[in-house]
């Protein structure tokens, strides 16, 4: 089935820097559930929506040629989906820590309400992002 | 034979485990059993459903507790 593969530890960005970096073309990705979007989304131009459940089947439609930010309600799932693109090759990904929680904190732009917002059950078995020192 | 759990220590990764042991000493299997808890590592299998079991470095079973069945013919038991 798989093959093993020695995973650098993932390239962690803060809100801050995921909007820089999408001011200079990166892609934001977000892998909530469509439910989950439905009630709080990111207020950003041309965010790609690819629910954690689909990306086994449809990472491919990531491209491989520019930045990528993986996002979520936390930054736990979106870690998971950054690790899986680099497994899959990707070189140019990033996870956001913190996720539209911390997006909303920061007063950045969104669509809906962060009460709203309680992050959807994950698959079982998931750690809690280890904590980071951030740039914010 | 080398068998690693990778899941991150919720239920189903300790079902499985405790799983695994239980049909090896039934058998009399000898085995080496260990466990992947980060998450980095436990993605370098390419695994997105844990818990997943690895067999002497490959993956044969990802998602939810495999079944007494599925372990036994892992341990050609």
């Amino acid at each position: 089935m798989n093959a093993r593969v020695e995973l650098p530890p993932a390239r962690e960005v803060c809100p801050t820097t995921t909007r820089r970096l999408l001011g200079e073309g990166a892609l934001l990705v977000d892998v909530r559930e469509l439910s989950e979007v439905a009630q709080l989304a990111f207020d950003v131009p041309g965010v790609l929506l690819l629910p954690l459940s689909e990306l086994e089947q449809r990472y491919a439609e990531l491209p491989r040629d520019r930045q990528l930010v993986l996002v979520c309600a936390v930054g736990e799932r979106s870690l998971k989906a950054t690790y899986f693109l680099m497994y899959q090759g990707y070189t140019q990904v990033a996870n956001m820590e913190g996720g539209i929680m911390k997006w909303a904190r920061k007063g950045f732009p969104i669509r809906g309400t962060a009460q709203a917002a309680a992050p959807a059950a994950t698959n079982c078995c998931f750690a809690p992002a280890p904590a980071r020192n951030g740039c914010c | 034979m080398d068998i690693k759990v990778l899941g991150t220590g919720c239920a189903n990764c300790k079902a499985t485990i405790a799983l695994i042991e239980q049909v090896a000493q039934a058998k009399g299997v000898p085995v080496t059993l260990g466990k992947v808890e980060e998450l980095r590592e436990i993605m370098g299998y390419g695994v997105m459903s844990t818990p997943g079991v690895v067999i002497d470095g490959k993956v044969v079973h990802a998602g939810g507790i495999p079944s007494r069945d599925k372990i036994e013919k892992w341990l050609g038991a």
